[in-house]
């Protein structure tokens, strides 16, 4: 398991102010953070830019030292031993950069293999297993300035599981990656944590990404936990509200009178627009209100013509809890 | 013409002004320093002043310090504003800004130019800087002819911005800066008379001294700055370093025409 | 092992990497064989007769040999600063902070660096020296075996040349001010093109700051002078001291870099 513990960071950024002072600005990018990773889990940790998420990744991956708080990877104290703990640990971040692009995938895998201590058959096995996993079998001896996005991308992943981690952390890592590609990624991570027991964090800007993998989300601004819970657990408590779209045969004034006092009397926010289908209802209310506007509909006979229930959604929660962040 | 020439001056000066370049800055003013500490060391610590015959044949001067400090200062100036010149559109296509200015209908001469101008007040400086430093280590100027001085300077600036136009055509069509540039300075430090005269190399290595403005600017300033009395050779010098300088830039146009397309086949097709 | 491992991955690396574009020859021997032919014409305007002043440090015959001998040992240490100014490009490109997420010993992955860039590096200019000298003839050799072990000691003294550069460039954004800050007063002051006796005292002082004077001494000692291992075991000892020195700022320097990058996330330091 991986254990943060109040992890906190601050930077202290000089800004030029002439030519040749300097303004000195201390800066919070995380400010204590606890955050846990089990193995075989998928752990999102999300937030708007500048949140803290990139700077907490560093953190973990031992690449940044916490300005105080601890850190621990089964056991292991990340501050005291971090060469035990690089073997056990690997980043990947999304974009193009972190490959030589003048050497091929392959060229590149044994690189970063030897630097683990990999060598001889082992790493060449490695190597190839790797190539085979991501799909980079065939241009495996062409140098990488000749790949596309996702091939790039692919290979970040293979170059991150070159030392078989036991920990992974995602930093975007289908950024700016066509559908299909982003897909075929996303599989990819879920056999990691499913079928290897790895643990890995995630953090995306693609909400459903993160709501279709993740067993776990912490939610940060500003380097504070704002939230940790599951996906479904974190739109249950943010977003109340439950939205029904009914398209239904034109009503006539009087119906509409009728159905619009019940629905007020239940607590229904109604919206009506008169569309060439018919009437269109927009309802908003805090609980499920299918049944009880499906009830109404049978006192009157109304002739239904589409009915959908919109659920909310990860990107719904989130855009719902920076506005109420907006407001305080 | 005009509105290009003073957008791109005010850019680079803007530019310059936010982050002044001060490692080519330092870098071009200690490579004059050095080749003067070269020849100050040579001069007097191992030769005590013991120059060959020749030397004094050839330059018509028996004041090697000078003659070499003068080559160090404006091997200096060359260099630096071939630079800033020939470097300007590669750095575009690097930085990813060079298809927005090929798209505006802007006068590429007017812009180069005005990178030329605002170059000139940055070589400007580390020119001055050598040259003081020079004096002490025994450079010694005569009263420069006014007069003279300027036209010289005038055309040999033109001619270093001629050539920069070609080497910066070279530039794109290798997608590289570092050994284009530096493969030319090499060969014109060699060939153009900067710590030694030409006449010592091998005949066919001094027609490659016709080709360099340096050649000519470096003999028509030792002239007139260092040497008193003036000769008829300086005018033909002159004419050959203009018709040099016009030369140079009209394979200079041609060629970056020839490349920007190029680059847009490659970037576009 | 490890060692040896690190070594070997960096070797395929560069070969792939820095050496795949054939243009780099350019700064590797066209560029030193036309500063050579400089620097013997440099020597041109003075006076070059058998009753030259010269002679008090190098005879006037073997001038061109000081010159070859001052050059091939400069391409060594040049070399290497072209395969520092990579660490800029790792920078940007973010490997080294994949390299750093690796647990292999930085600083051997800083020698390892430069020991694997040498031979490539060399090879063509080192060819190019030999077939001047033996055109120019001249030398002068105690013992045969003294010209390998002078060639190792030229190798290593690169590398650890090489290695500190690595870490000196590791940590600044500006590789050119370091290139003029650390490099090109090498090959004014060391002896490259000049004989170091020559210099005043305050030039002297500069030379001995660094290792390539110490280098170039023992080389054409051996080379030049045919001094045997007996006369050259005080530079010997000095050129140690000063490598020795190298190896453990490398070592602080690293850790320091490392350090300063985890808490300001940042591996510039100026």
């Amino acid at each position: 398991m991986l254990e943060a513990k109040k992890l906190v960071k601050y930077y202290t950024m000089k800004e030029k102010s002439g030519w040749f002072a300097r303004k000195k600005q201390q800066i919070k990018a995380v400010n204590g953070l606890d955050l846990t990773i089990k193995r075989g889990e998928i752990v999102g940790l999300l937030g708007v830019n500048g949140a803290g998420k990139t700077t907490t990744i560093k953190m973990l991956s031992t690449l940044l030292a916490p300005t105080s708080g601890t850190l621990s990877i089964d056991g292991i104290d990340a501050l005291q031993q971090p060469e035990a703990i690089k073997r056990r640990i690997n980043m990947i971040a999304g974009g193009e950069r972190m490959l030589y692009w003048r050497l091929s995938a392959r060229e590149n895998l044994m690189y970063f293999g030897r630097l683990y201590g990999l060598r001889g058959s082992a790493l060449k096995n490695q190597c190839d297993e790797l190539i085979k996993k991501v799909g980079l079998a065939e241009s495996a001896d062409r140098p990488v300035e000749r790949y596309s996005k996702g091939m790039k991308q692919r290979l970040q992943i293979a170059r991150g599981l070159i030392n078989d981690p036991d920990y992974l952390f995602l930093d975007e890592p289908t950024l700016g990656l066509d559908a299909p590609v982003a897909r075929q990624l996303r599989g990819m991570v879920k056999d990691l944590a499913k079928k290897k027991n790895k643990g890995i964090l995630l953090t995306s800007h693609y909400l459903e990404e993160v709501e279709e993998l993740c067993d776990h989300v912490y939610i940060i601004e500003k380097g504070h936990l704002l939230l940790h819970d599951t996906p479904t657990r974190i739109i249950q408590t943010i977003v109340k509200d439950r939205i029904l779209l009914v398209v239904m045969d034109r009503l006539t004034q009087e119906d509409w009178t009728w159905l619009r006092q019940e629905l007020d009397n239940r607590g229904i926010h109604t919206q009506k627009n008169e569309t060439d289908e018919g009437t269109q209802l927009d309802m908003t209310a805090p609980f499920d209100l299918t049944a009880q506007f499906i009830a109404l509909t049978h006192q009157r006979n109304f002739h239904l013509l589409r009915l959908e229930s919109k659920k909310p959604n990860l990107e719904d929660a989130i855009i719902r809890l920076a506005e109420e962040r907006e407001l305080l | 013409m005009w509105t290009a020439f003073s957008a791109t001056f005010k850019r680079q000066l803007v530019t310059m002004r936010r982050a002044y370049p001060w490692s080519f800055f330092i870098g071009h003013i200690l490579d004059g320093v050095y080749i003067t500490i070269f020849a100050f060391l040579s001069y007097h610590f191992i030769f005590q002043g013991e120059l060959n015959e020749r030397f004094v044949s050839y330059t018509g001067t028996s004041d090697y310090l000078s003659y070499v400090i003068m080559g160090g200062v404006f091997n200096s100036f060359t260099v630096s504003l071939l630079m800033i010149v020939s470097r300007m559109l590669i750095t575009e296509m690097r930085e990813g800004t060079l298809e927005a200015l090929l798209l505006t209908p802007s006068s590429r001469l007017g812009y180069f130019l005005g990178a030329a101008v605002q170059g000139l007040m940055r070589s400007g400086i580390e020119w001055v800087t050598i040259i003081c430093i020079g004096l002490f280590f025994g450079l010694n100027l005569v009263s420069a002819h006014l007069a003279l001085l300027i036209p010289i300077l005038a055309a040999f600036c033109f001619a270093i911005f001629a050539q920069a136009l070609v080497l910066g055509s070279f530039m794109l069509a290798f997608r590289d800066t570092y050994i284009t540039q530096n493969t030319l300075f090499v060969v014109m430090m060699l060939v153009s008379g900067v710590s030694f005269p030409p006449e010592f190399l091998p005949q066919w290595m001094q027609c490659l001294s016709r080709i360099m403005p340096l050649y000519y600017g470096l003999d028509l300033m030792r002239a007139v700055m260092t040497k008193a009395q003036l000769s008829f050779a300086i005018l033909q010098n002159l004419l050959l370093l203009v018709a040099l300088g016009i030369l140079y830039f009209f394979i200079g146009i041609i060629f970056i025409k020839q490349m920007e397309k190029s680059v847009f086949e490659k970037h576009f097709g | 092992m490890n060692l040896l491992n690190v070594i070997w991955a960096e070797m395929k690396k560069s070969h792939r990497h820095n050496f795949n574009n054939r243009l780099m020859y350019f700064s590797l021997f066209v560029w030193p064989v036309i500063q050579f032919v400089d620097s013997y014409y440099a020597f041109k305007p003075f006076n070059l007769g058998q009753d030259s002043p010269l002679s008090r440090f190098v005879p006037v015959e073997k001038l061109g040999l000081f010159l070859i001998t001052g050059c091939l040992a400069y391409i060594f240490f040049w070399s290497l600063v072209q395969s520092a100014w990579m660490m800029g490009y790792e920078r940007e490109q973010g490997t080294l902070e994949i390299i750093l997420l690796t647990p292999a010993p930085r600083t051997l992955v800083m020698f390892s660096r430069a020991a694997a860039n040498l031979l490539e590096a060399v090879w063509l200019f080192s060819i190019f020296a030999v077939l001047t000298i033996l055109f120019m003839g001249g030398l002068h050799v105690a013992h045969w075996w003294l010209i390998p072990i002078a060639v190792v000691i030229l190798m290593l003294s690169a590398i650890v040349w090489g290695g500190f550069l690595n870490t000196i460039f590791l940590f600044s954004r500006d590789a050119g001010f370091l290139y003029t800050i650390f490099e090109a007063p090498m090959a004014f002051f060391s002896g490259v093109r000049m004989p170091v006796m020559a210099f005043p005292l305050w030039a002297k002082m500069i030379a001995y700051a660094f290792p390539l004077t110490f280098v170039l001494n023992i080389l054409r000692s051996i080379v030049l002078d045919g001094k045997n291992l007996s006369a050259i075991f005080q530079p010997l000892l000095e050129l140690f001291l000063i490598l020795l020195c190298l190896i453990i700022a490398s070592f602080i320097l690293v850790r320091y870099a490392e350090k300063h990058a985890k808490e300001t996330g940042n591996l510039t330091l100026f």
